[in-house]
């Protein structure tokens, strides 16, 4: 019997993102998936035959009618007309009426004993199944949560058992014992003690894990026992594996009982002591008599058919748990029904958010500021909505969104996480996964290629197709992401990674070209040329990201995105990665949009900062305008909550309370429950993104608007100059 | 190296602890192993005069040396590879297992090949694909990883074996047509074997193959969150390398958790092996333990734990072999 991979999916020994998201309250919940409810069905069936199939069966399994239930074959060369006297042998009756499932050749009812053998095999199952899983925890989660040389012991111990293959084991072990086979509580056990290591490996490794929360912390902290902790802390949130464990020993342990039966060592019910009826025990009187040369089939297949259908039980079952505890598994979040009805394919393919058919064309944005310095757009983003999931279950994640990206600028976007900025820009370049949807808008690139070959002219990134994406995609919009080392191929080499870049871009280039312009981009960076050769494990934190830049910019792009590209890193190395950013810049041109929840870093880098909050874009302004004359309350908020890198002072105020729930968004303008000088208005209207009178610059608040008073700390003066030096910004912050 | 070191120790302990369960399971089970042996055996009219004297040698009953005597002789016999007598065969149980080896190294290794290799391409896919029609492969793959090897067996023997009464199309008993042809290097023997080979290797690859295939699947559709995957996509680099870049580490839990698919594969292949009646050590094990041979059905023990055991070292290897991280730390 194999189910082991449903279970084999690696459960994350430490935190991350692919973690198992526990909750102390929600011990283990079942997705009410068509799956799971099949798996329970069929597992209840089976229950219930267990417990009445040995009443509810027409016949005993052992009740025998030689006369009637099998047809007498007369044997060649006896009877009338020869020597011999009439000479007959059994032939077992095809399923009929009074036989559902025929019969066996000793004549007795299939169907009787198939009902009858349910009980013990299921018992058998179950009971080993809980021997094991009782084993499997006490050395499992000792040995995770004592750690040391008990875990070294007990762990070597599971491996150990793991090695051994365990139906020899099992069947050296039942043949050696000989009551065995009329013991089903022996077989029971013998089958457990061959089971319980792969479970007790895996609650190992998610014990040990558990160990170092902060909740298992504080509980240790405080001076709880250990067996408390163990108990109330750490066993509630082992419950889904350990249920995923039972059931998979169940199936095993089931599989195994089969199996030694068919072998003849878990007791016949004719031998003495008698055995139990059994599936397996059928199957081998099936194979051991012939039925399957005689084609017989009704005789062996229902117990293998039962087999199979029960562990599918079991194992469907499983994939419910393993989708709790590994909620990527999960199908995309995409219910099927909705996305139908709202036209979109729920065949998940990365690296193209799909596009809802009922899309508009954005009109042009109504408010058209015309900077002062207005160059050329090269990515304007215009009205662009997109959704997680699809129909009523739909969270906006980004609403409405307009955006320009002039070339060779940096726009800066900023808001706290959960507000909807990467959401913003990974859709916009269709790179946002499942459930992602963009449900309106447009995203204009106006391509002009600084080097290479790539298209040139509009293309409206929403509308194109996976080919026309991958014209501009790195060649022309390159994108960095906060963690460099998740972003990078763990298992081949930085230069292997540029060499598979450059073969599809610069497919003229030789091995050796591709070779030594990565290596020149790498000293671009700062980096030795020497580091092609290493894997991204063995860089440091600040290296990677230099690399993943280096990558950015080696085709020359038009765009880079870059997503909290130093969020990671700590402060030194990040002001050396945005000093280099900025040198590279001026060198090659490109635009940046530079995604940060931290407004100071953007001031010294931003030529335009564009604020989110709650997946609008609230303010919009150049990037001196709105680090010194904010007039958003929640830009106010924002600088006054990361304290600036070098500089005075400044008191830190924050922004009370958290960002909303986009499930469940309040009414009026998002930001009002958060706001100390919200209006009634405020909570009532929302307001929209418009340019204040006489400015180039837009913000969305009432507080601008009207009568409304504006209060002295969003009536700031506009700073007289653009680019002042930074030493000097931060000054004046300080001094206001 | 030290890693694939430290598991070689588990290996080691392992296979130390299967053989002392097996040398000490006859002597210490209680009761009188002999008589319920010989009970037994003689009920299915198998165990004559000869085979009481042999049964009670190979239990170590009314032998005149310390259980620790005993065991020490034991491992040293072992250690000259002298894995007993065998008296349903009168032979050196060491010769009789590697006459028998060859058949199931020969089934294991091509299935277990078959099995991984497009059980892992198909996994890989569904995982690509995830959401469209493909998506009613799991249940599928469901239902075959949970049917017992043995039973999936009969069904093809019904009907593709020749033994069976449907098709009739592949030979279904033995290791080749023992009637018709001679062993040794010729042409016909190589067909037979091969044709032989057909029906026992596909069945453990039917039951095998959906463990690999919902192993890979699920690790595929982990792998394809992580951003280096999303970043292979944002690079414009071809599908397939976007699917390899995933897939090639997804590989890496797989081959990490061979140790069990490869335990149930064995273990498997052994009822296979009877249903076919195919020579390898599976059918054997099952001819010795109805014969009471229990010097074979102790050496055939230790050695499929050996083999299992081989096989997890060469996937140890192999994994340290694709997992830079593991080659650093090793």
């Amino acid at each position: 019997m194999t189910i082991a991979p449903a279970s084999l999916t690696e459960v994350a020994p430490t935190g991350g993102p692919g973690a198992v998201a526990f909750h102390r309250t929600r011990i283990l919940h079942l997705p009410r998936s068509p799956k799971v409810i099949a798996g329970l069905v069929i597992l209840g069936l089976f229950g219930v035959v267990a417990v009445i199939g040995r009443w509810a069966a027409p016949y005993s399994p052992n009740a025998t009618d030689e006369k009637n239930w099998v047809r007498h074959v007369l044997v060649d060369g006896t009877g009338p007309g020869t020597a011999f006297p009439a000479n007959y042998y059994p032939l077992p009756l095809p399923p009929s009426a009074a036989h559902w499932l025929g019969t066996t050749v000793f004549a007795q009812d299939a169907l009787s004993q198939v009902l009858a053998s349910t009980q013990a095999t299921l018992f058998v199952g179950l009971l080993a199944a809980a021997i094991a899983t009782v084993l499997s925890i006490l050395f499992g989660v000792t040995a995770g949560y004592v750690g040391g040389g008990t875990d070294e012991g007990l762990s070597l111990v599971a491996n150990v058992f793991l090695a051994i293959p365990g139906l020899p084991l099992l069947i050296v072990l039942a043949d050696y014992v000989p009551s065995a086979g009329s013991s089903i509580l022996l077989v029971a056990a013998i089958i457990a003690v061959t089971t319980w290591a792969y479970s007790a490996r895996t609650l190992r490794a998610q014990t040990l894990s558990l160990r170092n929360r902060d909740f298992v912390e504080a509980a240790r902290v405080s001076g709880e026992s250990r067996l408390r902790i163990i108990l109330v802390e750490v066993l509630p949130n082992l419950v889904p594996i350990v249920a995923a464990s039972f059931l998979f020993t169940t199936l095993s342990a089931i599989g195994a009982y089969v199996a030694i039966a068919f072998l003849g060592l878990a007791g016949s019910p004719t031998s003495s002591p008698p055995g139990l009826w059994n599936w397996g025990e059928m199957l081998r009187e099936g194979f051991a008599n012939n039925a399957v040369r005689g084609g017989w089939w009704w005789w062996w297949a229902p117990p293998g058919i039962a087999v199979a259908m029960l562990g599918t039980g079991l194992a469907l079952l499983n994939f419910g748990i393993d989708e709790f505890i590994n909620p990527r598994l999960r199908a995309g979040g995409l219910s099927r029904k909705a996305a139908r009805k709202a036209g979109i394919s729920t065949s998940t393919r990365l690296g193209l958010t799909p596009v809802a058919h009922s899309i508009r064309n954005a009109p042009e944005p109504a408010s058209k500021v015309d900077s002062a310095n207005a160059a050329e757009p090269v990515l304007e983003i215009r009205g662009l909505c997109v959704d997680y999931g699809v129909g009523d279950e739909a969270v906006h994640a980004v609403m409405d969104c307009d955006l320009v990206l002039r070339r060779g600028q940096v726009l800066g976007l900023a808001g706290e996480s959960g507000s909807g900025k990467t959401t913003l820009a990974l859709s916009a370049i269709r790179l946002l996964r499942p459930p992602g949807v963009i449900t309106a808008g447009q995203v204009l690139f106006h391509s002009r290629p600084i080097s290479g070959d790539g298209p040139t002219g509009t293309i409206d990134l929403l509308a194109a197709g996976q080919q026309q994406l991958r014209e501009v995609r790195w060649s022309e919009i390159a994108v960095v992401l906060q963690s460099a080392l998740d972003s990078l191929n763990p298992v081949i080499t930085i230069g292997a990674q540029f060499d598979d870049l450059l073969r599809v871009h610069r497919p003229h280039f030789s091995e050796a070209e591709r070779w030594s312009r990565a290596g020149e981009l790498l000293e671009m960076v700062g980096m030795n040329a020497d580091r092609l050769r290493s894997y991204p494990h063995e860089l440091s934190g600040g290296m990677r990201q230099r690399a993943m830049i280096a990558m950015a910019i080696a085709l020359e792009p038009q765009v880079i995105i870059l997503d909290e590209p130093t969020t990671a890193l700590d402060v030194v190395t990040q002001r050396e990665i945005l000093e280099e950013l900025i040198g590279l810049r001026d060198r090659i041109g490109f635009a940046t949009l530079f995604i940060t929840h931290d407004l100071s870093l953007l001031v010294e880098l931003a030529d335009e900062i564009a604020v989110m909050y709650a997946g609008r874009l609230m303010e919009r302004a150049p990037a001196a305008s709105l680090f010194h004359a904010p007039r958003l309350p929640y830009t106010h908020g924002l600088l006054h909550c990361f304290p600036p890198l070098h500089g005075a002072r400044v008191s830190m105020e924050g922004i009370p309370g958290s960002p909303p729930d986009l499930r469940d968004l309040p009414s009026g303008c998002a930001f009002h429950p958060r706001c100390r000088w919200a209006m009634q208005q405020c909570r009532e209207e929302r307001p929209r993104l418009l340019p204040i009178d006489g400015s180039s610059r837009e913000v969305a608040c009432w507080l601008h608007r009207g009568d409304a008073v504006v209060p002295a700390e969003l009536a700031r003066p506009e700073p007289a100059a653009k680019g002042l030096v930074l030493a000097e910004a931060v000054k004046q912050a300080g001094d206001l | 190296m030290s890693a694939v070191l430290r598991r070689l120790a588990v290996y080691l302990l392992a296979a130390w602890v299967a053989i002392t369960v097996s040398f000490l399971l006859p002597r210490v089970v209680p009761g009188n192993p002999v008589a319920g042996a010989v009970a037994r055996a003689s009920q299915s009219g198998n165990c004559n005069s000869q085979c009481v004297l042999a049964v009670e040698e190979q239990l170590g009953f009314d032998v005149h040396k310390s259980l620790w005597d005993q065991y020490v002789e034991y491992i040293g016999n072992l250690a000259h590879g002298n894995l007993g007598q065998s008296w349903s065969e009168n032979a050196p149980v060491g010769s009789l297992i590697l006459s028998y080896l060859p058949w199931t190294l020969l089934l294991l290794g091509i299935s277990t090949i078959i099995s991984f290799v497009t059980g892992t391409t198909i996994g890989t896919l569904v995982a690509w694909r995830r959401g469209s029609w493909i998506d009613w492969i799991m249940p599928g793959a469901t239902f075959f990883q949970a049917i017992p090897y043995f039973f999936l067996a009969l069904v093809l023997v019904l009907i593709f074996g020749q033994t069976g009464t449907m098709l009739r199309w592949l030979p279904s008993l033995f290791g080749y047509d023992i009637y018709t042809v001679t062993p040794g290097f010729n042409g016909p023997y190589i067909t037979s074997v091969l044709a032989h080979a057909i029906l026992p290797v596909a069945t453990v690859v039917l039951a095998s193959i959906a463990g690999f295939l919902v192993a890979m699947r699920n690790q595929v559709i982990t792998t394809m969150d992580e951003d280096f995957v999303l970043m292979a996509a944002a690079k414009g680099l071809p599908t397939r390398t976007v699917i390899w870049y995933a897939a090639r580490n997804a590989l890496l839990p797989v081959v990490s958790n061979f140790t069990i698919a490869i335990s149930l594969v064995v273990s498997g292949q052994i009822l296979v092996e009877i249903v076919f009646n195919y020579p390898g050590i599976g059918y054997h094990l099952n001819d010795a333990l109805g014969k009471l041979d229990y010097s074979l059905v102790q050496g055939i023990f230790v050695v499929i734990t050996l083999i299992v055991l081989a096989a997890n070292l060469l996937a140890d290897v192999v994994y340290v072999l694709i997992d830079p991280r593991a080659r650093q730390i090793a």
